[in-house]
């Protein structure tokens, strides 16, 4: 690896049970703790949470990789953009 | 991670940002005449410290058309509240005070201490747009009756009580009367040459002074139990080391204070609710339309948790503040929203956008529309849906 650059990480969040809005206020804590190129995993099972999660995505101009759901539960992946 | 650069801030009856002018009249008194303020007989730096919290004193006691040794500081408008209320009830022989229902929590908060201790407190109801009822207010007030403390205008929603009125039924019927000036002074006239008021919570940090330091006006022949107990600063009724960068601050922010910021401040209180109550439907005003403080603007929003309204405008760079505490520390909804008449679904739809010196109208314009986008989002993935009111 070469010195001085950091290599991005993967992070999961867990808020199943959770209902509106802690699922979103766990997903932004987990943002602001983030560097560029991280990506952010976020298991739920509020539906709200579902829709509002990807419209905070877009209000902060990161990237939405991925949207899931089975059996009632939904998986986010969220993606830092890599700094210009 | 950085969210925002540019931000708007619209929760200046939280706090403000502090002037950096003021910040410039402090400076000296940290780095350069930093003694505590002394006697004629003592040292020069704590003589010239002296004579800083004296100038101080008599520039805030002027915008009140006060004697200068009517004031003292205090930590903040909390402080002042509970030394008006502790410090007149422990005083007095009467064991009634009688406060509004939508009180800020110091006022309430000291009220409530003090009825556990066996005083009794009447809690005065407010109509829906948030005033007392001045009948209520009469009937309230018996022999045993100490104080009135009714605030100068609401925290929340902005409702500037008729104090004209109410300071006169407590001067004819012999009792004290307190107010909560915190979102009023420097915004609002308060002269207590005209007014018989006799005590006055003043904050600092809401007209962009620092945080910290606060006063409390108490009327010549006014007696109070000291609180803060130790040395004998403060006429003897707050002991500690004067806060004299703050008083000087404080002073200084007073001084920045015209009627022609006021007047901005109206017109984009105004131009806001116009601009939001006319593009998004399902919105209710909370609080008068003309009486109310020109920095605040109170809306509730239908149909929407005010907390996720909250959440997804800070992520568009705009600060403001909720009466939805589902998720706060008080776990409570609003006392204010609740006191006028509305119901937990109102008070978790309402926000709080106020206003202060830094704003521009290119803000609220801004704000209008990213509210606007916002709302409609929510409201499309909103399990509350449209087809009920709440």
């Amino acid at each position: 690896m070469e010195e001085g650059v950091k290599m991005a990480s993967s992070k999961k969040i867990d808020v199943l049970g959770e209902t509106c809005p802690v699922p979103l206020v766990e997903t932004r804590k987990a943002i602001r703790k983030c560097s560029p190129g991280d990506i952010i995993e976020v298991v739920g099972n509020h539906p709200e949470s579902k829709k509002e999660i990807p419209m905070a995505v877009e209000e902060l101009g990161l990237e939405l990789l991925d949207v899931k759901e089975k059996n009632d539960q939904w998986r986010i992946k969220i993606k830092i953009p890599e700094d210009d | 991670m950085q969210m925002h650069e540019e931000r708007i801030y619209l929760d200046n009856s939280a706090s403000t940002r502090v002037d950096e002018r003021v910040v410039e009249a402090m400076k000296p008194y940290m780095l350069d005449t930093y003694a505590v303020a002394t006697s004629d007989f003592a040292y020069t730096m704590g003589i010239e410290a002296k004579e800083a919290l004296k100038e101080a004193r008599e520039k805030i006691a002027e915008k009140l058309n006060a004697d200068s040794e009517e004031l003292i500081f205090t930590s903040g408008a909390t402080e002042s509240s509970n030394l008006a209320l502790k410090g007149v009830m422990e005083k007095s022989n009467g064991d009634h005070i009688v406060i509004s229902k939508i009180e800020d929590f110091p006022v309430l908060k000291s009220a409530q201490k003090l009825e556990k201790k066996g005083y009794e407190v009447t809690y005065l109801d407010v109509d829906e747009e948030g005033f007392v009822d001045m009948e209520q207010l009469k009937d309230s007030i018996k022999e045993d009756t100490a104080l009135v403390s009714v605030q100068h205008a609401n925290q929340e929603i902005g409702t500037v009580q008729n104090i004209e009125e109410i300071s006169k039924i407590c001067e004819e019927e012999g009792v004290l009367y307190h107010t909560d000036a915190t979102h009023t002074f420097g915004r609002l006239p308060l002269d207590v040459e005209k007014l018989p008021i006799d005590l006055i919570t003043l904050a600092s940090h809401t007209i962009h002074g620092p945080k910290g330091i606060g006063a409390l006006y108490i009327r010549d022949g006014t007696e109070l139990q000291k609180q803060m107990d130790g040395g004998f600063q403060e006429n003897n009724l707050r002991a500690g080391v004067e806060n004299i960068p703050g008083a000087v601050g404080f002073a200084k922010a007073v001084e920045l204070i015209d009627e022609e910021e006021n007047e901005r401040l109206k017109q984009m209180r105004d131009s806001l609710i116009e601009g939001i109550m006319s593009e998004i439907p399902h919105t209710v005003l909370n609080g008068p339309e003309e009486k109310r403080t020109p920095q605040n603007a109170n809306i509730t929003f239908q149909y929407v948790e005010g907390e996720s309204i909250t959440l997804h405008l800070d992520m568009r760079g705009i600060a403001v503040s909720t009466g939805s505490a589902c998720f706060s520390k008080s776990l409570e909804a609003s006392h204010v929203i609740l006191g006028i008449g509305g119901d937990h679904e109102r008070a978790h739809g309402s926000l709080r956008f106020t206003f202060g010196r830094f704003n521009d109208q290119e803000e609220v314009d801004k704000v209008i529309e990213e509210t606007s986008e916002v709302i409609e989002k929510l409201r499309e993935i909103s399990p509350l849906g449209e087809g009920e009111e709440v």
